[in-house]
């Protein structure tokens, strides 16, 4: 016995599923295990590379995993310290679907799995886990994560956006079907099922599915006089029945019903079919189900009529985004989503508004500014936008500012009854001051960014996130045009931003510690949206506009698009851009538990393994600071 | 000087005769080791327990392993030391000879690796010079020297500790040969990538 084995083996033990193994089976595991040192970039394996004898476990430091779809590379899961991962030569024989690279150097251990297999095979906890590891869509993904948040997938491949969501949602189907038992005549079971306007029913034993009898059955069968009417039902049934567990999402029971080409799944107590029938699913639920996708919602959206209808639509779109985040879908479709949404929504106010009011007296744009002008807005948070007309004569002028100020109130309204907060600070084009013709907002503009911090104390960086909601989009292109032409070699105003991004408060002290609220009613929690994402959101934007990328409005994309550009920064951007989602992440977990806009996090309810994952999400902070202070050779006191 | 013309008549013992004909292959392995020892004079000290990896491909393989704790009975007496952490480990104990016998059979023909393994060479050295053996014919690399080359340091000596904090091995509380020859595992698997050695 060797003592590293045994250090080895004490390390595994406190990992899934190597929790399920005694020690004496650990320490036999530990002897075999191969030792590996990653550097940093190194890659274990990677796409299409053939299959490895053996999978692995982090030892220490972080592998990531990722797939390369459409010439993107798309980061699926972050394995931390104890994470096991590829696990395909377990169940596949093709070659690995993904690429593994240490995001840091990296130690990992090499477990041969012809050495684990035996344990496997024994052990059907180990084996359940490592299934569900293995399985980007299981149905058990959704409590597996809830309970360890371990389980790195690794089938994946990549969907589109549409598809991606359908995983997530779950099926209302028929859960009182007729049931029959195998000795009853055909012709009473017919009657039966036309009294009940159903076209299928399902043959019990002791409550246990043994057959379906559906509309074809009858017809293929009975009609073409193959069996006599009085047959007892069990001769014409289709057996056995495709049982599946109660939570099925709508994919997977797409997939089964293609798989066994049938029109019905029988749901039962434990997905086998020797347990007792809850329900059927039939095709027709599935079209049902279908009809909730986004895209419907986005149409339901351009229906309704009253803001009721409205803010229904947007508590599906949290239940959505819910669901989403737990099914571990990719927080930057989420958002992509959920803005496109959002994006619907205030659009369709503003035109129940103009319904309201009569046609506009001259043409306008409707901007959203600040989260919901980066496509950012997961939760509901509060609404801030900006109005803006075109020039008119001087004598219209009054009449037309009174009519879009009009406008403007009674859409904002529309959007608090839908469940978005007005803006506390009146950032909201119904405030005098927001909703301006373009020749006012050009001068405001100009003076922001020409003389920032003399007479407009209240310049708010989020005027500069903007997507156009409604109306002209040339008046928006106006503004953008206005905002770069500024921005070129203005010093003084990038000194500004810069100074406003960093003087924001640095989110852990000295001693590596979560630097909490010391008073007021949030006390001791973590304030994530100041501390953590909005340094990154100010310092992508004043980035973006100091190198005139026009267009990219969303912070995550924003970095993604700097690494291109700025080449030789690229890691600190990406490392941003990464933690950026992972900070999203938790806010809105932590939004939608207190439901609420999660801008404070309670470091208490947290596990000490997300904590490590927020720590490790804030460190890429203070390089993008460093960078900023270089590029804009700030000082801290400047 | 001409020490090998007093051995060339001198009868080896077989396990020797075998290590000598494995060097008439390429090694294929590198092995990592560490000793622990009563004192620093290769003369008068002896072996109290060796530790040792395999590095095959860029990976430790833990199976490949050696350990052992050399039961020094005159030394012990010597010293007036107690034995009974020897007889409390639960490493395997075997006597000078045999140990070294197993060593030798265990190491092959592998590149040697070390943190200032020309020390472990020489403490092996005089042990196998008790067992009317040849020196150790392997080559040797020691971590300290790969390192200093990496950083093109010249003027400095760097102990396993220091060289472990550089490369964020944790240190163990637990101090024994195996221990540290897993520690110089990690650092050589890191630094022969720096350095890339194939």
């Amino acid at each position: 016995m060797n003592t590293i084995a045994e250090h080895i083996a004490d390390f595994l033990k406190e990992y899934q599923p190597f929790k399920n193994l005694t020690f004496q089976e650990l320490s036999d595991i530990a002897t075999n295990i191969r030792v590996i040192n990653l550097e940093k970039h190194a890659v274990l394996f990677q796409n299409n590379d053939i299959l490895h004898d053996s999978f692995y476990v982090v030892a220490s430091g972080v592998i990531n995993l990722t797939t390369i779809a459409d010439a993107e590379e798309t980061i699926i899961n972050k394995c931390h310290e104890g994470d096991i991962f590829g696990l395909r030569p377990f169940f596949a024989k093709n070659n690995y679907m993904m690429t593994a690279k240490a995001r840091e150097e990296s130690i990992v251990y090499a477990i041969p799995i012809a050495v684990f297999r035996p344990f496997v095979a024994n052990n059907s906890d180990v084996l359940n886990f490592l299934l569900e590891s293995f399985a980007t869509n299981s149905r058990h993904t959704k409590d597996s994560v809830s309970s360890n948040g371990k389980l790195i997938s690794d089938t994946s491949f990549y969907v589109d956006q549409q598809s991606e969501m359908q995983y997530i949602q779950s099926l209302t189907y028929n859960n009182s079907p007729l049931k029959t038992e195998a000795h009853h005549i055909v012709k009473d079971v017919a009657i039966l099922m036309t009294e009940a306007m159903v076209d299928n029913i399902v043959v019990c034993e002791k409550n246990h599915p043994i057959g379906i009898v559906t509309d074809a059955d009858l017809s293929s069968k009975i009609a073409t006089g193959r069996y006599p009417i009085t047959e007892t039902i069990d001769k014409i049934m289709s057996s056995p029945v495709v049982t599946v567990l109660e939570n099925v999402s709508l994919a997977e029971a797409q997939l089964l019903m293609l798989k066994y080409n049938v029109t019905h799944l029988c749901v039962t107590k434990d997905g086998t079919s020797k347990s007792a029938v809850k329900g059927i699913i039939s095709e027709h639920d599935l079209i049902v189900a279908q009809a909730s996708n986004p895209g419907v919602l986005i149409k339901e959206i351009k229906r309704s009529q009253i803001p009721k209808d409205l803010k229904q639509i947007r508590d599906r779109l949290s239940d959505l985004i819910q669901n989403s985040i737990q099914k571990n879908i990719p927080i930057s479709h989420v958002s992509n989503i959920a803005s496109e949404i959002n994006l619907a929504i205030i659009k369709r106010s503003v035109e129940l508004s103009i319904l309201d009011l009569g046609s506009p007296p001259a043409r306008f744009a409707w901007l959203s500014i600040g989260s919901q002008g980066r496509k950012e807005q997961l939760l509901l948070t509060d609404q801030d936008s900006i109005l803006i007309f075109e020039d008119v004569t001087p004598e219209k002028y009054r009449d037309v500012k009174d009519y879009f100020l009009r406008l403007a109130k009674r859409t904002t309204a529309i959007l608090e009854k839908v469940g978005y907060e007005l803006c506390p600070n009146g950032h909201m084009g119904s405030n005098m001051l927001w909703c301006k013709s373009l020749t006012d907002w050009t001068k405001q503009y100009n003076s922001w960014m020409n003389t920032p911090g003399e007479n407009s104390n209240d310049l708010s960086s989020i005027f500069f996130d903007y997507e156009i909601v409604f109306g002209e989009p040339k008046i928006e292109e106006a503004i953008e045009n206005v905002i770069f032409k500024n921005a070129v070699n203005n010093t003084l105003f990038f000194d500004f931003l810069g100074n406003d991004a960093l003087k924001k408060n640095s989110p852990l002290s000295f001693f590596k510690k979560f630097l909490v609220e010391e008073d007021g009613p949030h006390k001791g929690k973590f304030d994530i949206k100041t501390r953590a994402l909005m340094p990154l959101i100010d310092g992508a934007r004043l980035l973006i506009l100091n190198s005139n990328i026009k267009g990219i409005q969303n912070t995550y994309l924003r970095f993604k698009q700097l690494a291109i550009t700025d080449s030789k920064n690229a890691e600190i951007y990406l490392s941003c851009a990464e933690a950026f989602l992972i900070l999203s992440k938790f806010r809105t977990v932590e939004g939608l538990k207190n439901d609420d806009s999660g801008q404070f996090i309670n470091l208490r309810e947290m596990s000490k393994n997300d904590k490590e994952k927020m720590k490790n999400a804030l460190t890429p902070m203070k390089d993008l600071e460093e960078l900023i202070k270089n590029k804009f050779q700030l000082t801290q006191f400047s | 000087m001409l020490d090998w013309i007093k051995n060339i008549n001198k009868e080896h013992p077989d396990f020797w005769k075998d290590y000598l004909t494995k060097f008439e292959t390429k090694p294929n392995r590198f092995v990592v080791l560490s000793t622990e020892t009563s004192g620093l004079n290769p003369n008068k000290d002896v072996i109290l327990s060796l530790g040792a990896f395999s590095v095959v491909d860029d990976s430790v393989i833990i199976k490949d392993s050696f350990e052992s704790v050399l039961l020094q009975y005159k030394f012990l007496e010597d010293n007036g030391l107690s034995n009974e952490f020897i007889i409390e480990s639960k490493m395997i104990k075997m006597e000078e000879p045999k140990a070294i016998e197993a060593f030798i059979n265990f190491l092959g023909n592998s590149v040697l690796v070390g943190h200032h393994i020309n020390f472990d060479v020489e403490m092996i050295n005089s042990a196998l010079e008790r067992l009317d053996c040849g020196r150790l014919k392997n080559e040797a690399l020691d971590v300290d020297m790969m390192y200093r080359k990496l950083m093109d340091i010249n003027d400095k000596q760097f102990s396993l500790d220091d060289l472990c904090d550089i490369y964020k091995i944790p240190r163990s509380d637990r101090n024994s040969s195996s221990e540290d020859a897993y520690r110089i595992s990690l650092l050589f698997l890191k630094l022969k990538s720096r350095l890339g050695i194939k």
